[in-house]
């Protein structure tokens, strides 16, 4: 795997609403920008090998990153694959969905459920949004959110951005019935 | 209730909203690794605009001596912390965005002042005078912000630019200012500097065609 870049973006809301937001929300995304494994190979059948190369070692860099950027327990997570124009949707989600890359996350998190995800294919500077759902329990409405992301020069037509993104909170002023109240 | 452009109504002194940290860390350029590994990072403060609705001719010294200090120090801290101490700090830069109902003036003021630029080159401790951005725009509009060496500004292998980009701001009644600052150099710098450049003239173009 070959990582040309890693950011870190920490979002902090103080206000919401006008209202303080105590104590401040905070989310947190770590990406790494890393070669498209199968760029340039034309239509390759079999995933598998560039899955093996690639899938566990980019989870294994960003799981312990975006914990210690969130500074606090992950409360809602969510995950992303941006493919640069020369590549498929199916590459990134290949390096997303497996539980080689999700379980760094899920055991740095203490997490149990399914990691939301976002695919999209698209050229640097590609603006994304990460949903995040509770880590144990997808159907608590409160952490239903999404952090925007933008990498200005990434992805290149050959390269993946692969990220992370965990909040340590719901949304801000987060104020809907519970889902059982409709049921 | 009091208004959300009041400084004071929300988000204490400074009328602040939101607080977005962005680093970037270069593994790789060009195919081959760096020369040295090198940390970029934005700190940026959402904050409200505390002009709306003045009349041009306002004095903006008062809120610019109220609220520029309190977020040049809550940049830069972060800053310092992501970057790992002020002492790794080698460049720095500096920007603001104002909304759409403020005037280009009020991003200035946030900024260009000695209670915004002289805390940030003391919390980071630089001596050279800070390379800066403006702009007015919407919310999500992104803003390339210069950066150069914090001591000796004609550093050219230092000069450099990182990306800052509030998805949501600035509202047309908010100010973004941003702190910037680098831990080292371009990758792969070789243009050279004032030391080795030789002298050029527009002699230079005697014969040339284009």
């Amino acid at each position: 795997m070959n990582v040309r870049k890693i950011v870190t973006l920490t979002e902090e809301t103080l206000t919401e609403g006008g209202r303080p937001v105590e104590p401040n929300a905070r989310v947190a995304v770590v990406a790494a920008v890393i070669d498209n494994p199968w760029h340039g190979q034309g239509f390759v059948e079999d995933l598998t090998a560039g899955i093996d190369e690639a899938a566990s070692k980019v989870g294994e860099l960003l799981a312990p990153r975006v914990v210690k950027a969130l500074g606090g327990t992950v409360e809602a997570y969510g995950k992303a694959a941006i493919v640069g124009l020369e590549g498929e949707i199916e590459h990134g989600s290949a390096l997303i969905h497996t539980l080689k890359f999700g379980d760094h996350f899920r055991n740095a998190a203490n997490a149990t459920t399914l990691l939301p995800a976002v695919e999209k294919r698209g050229p640097a500077g590609v603006t994304f949004d990460i949903p995040l759902k509770h880590v144990t329990d997808a159907t608590i409405r409160s952490h239903h959110q999404s952090i925007e992301v933008r990498l200005a020069d990434a992805p290149h037509p050959g390269e993946i951005v692969i990220a992370l993104a965990a909040a340590s909170q719901g949304r801000p002023q987060q104020r809907l019935a519970p889902l059982a109240t409709e049921q | 209730m009091t208004s959300s452009t009041d400084p004071a109504a929300s988000g204490g002194q400074a009328g602040l909203r939101k607080i977005v940290y962005y680093q970037e860390e270069v593994l790789q350029e060009n195919g081959a690794v760096a020369s040295a590994p090198v940390f970029r990072a934005t700190a940026a403060a959402v904050i409200a605009n505390p002009w709306i609705g003045t009349p041009p001719e306002t004095d903006l010294a008062p809120a610019s001596k109220m609220i520029a200090p309190v977020v040049a120090r809550l940049l830069t801290d972060r800053l310092i912390a992501g970057l790992g101490g002020a002492e790794r700090i080698e460049a720095f830069g500096k920007a603001a965005i104002v909304g759409t109902s403020g005037e280009i003036e009020h991003a200035g003021a946030m900024i260009h002042t000695p209670y915004f630029g002289n805390l940030v080159r003391e919390f980071l401790e630089g001596t050279s005078i800070i390379c800066f951005a403006d702009d007015r725009a919407g919310a999500g509009e992104a803003l390339v912000v210069p950066m150069w060496h914090k001591n000796q500004a004609s550093t050219r292998s230092h000069y450099q630019t990182i990306t800052a980009r509030i998805s949501d701001g600035p509202r047309p009644d908010e100010i973004v200012v941003v702190a910037a600052a680098s831990t080292g150099p371009r990758p792969h710098a070789r243009i050279g500097d004032r030391s080795t450049d030789p002298a050029v003239t527009s002699r230079i173009l005697e014969g040339a065609t284009a």
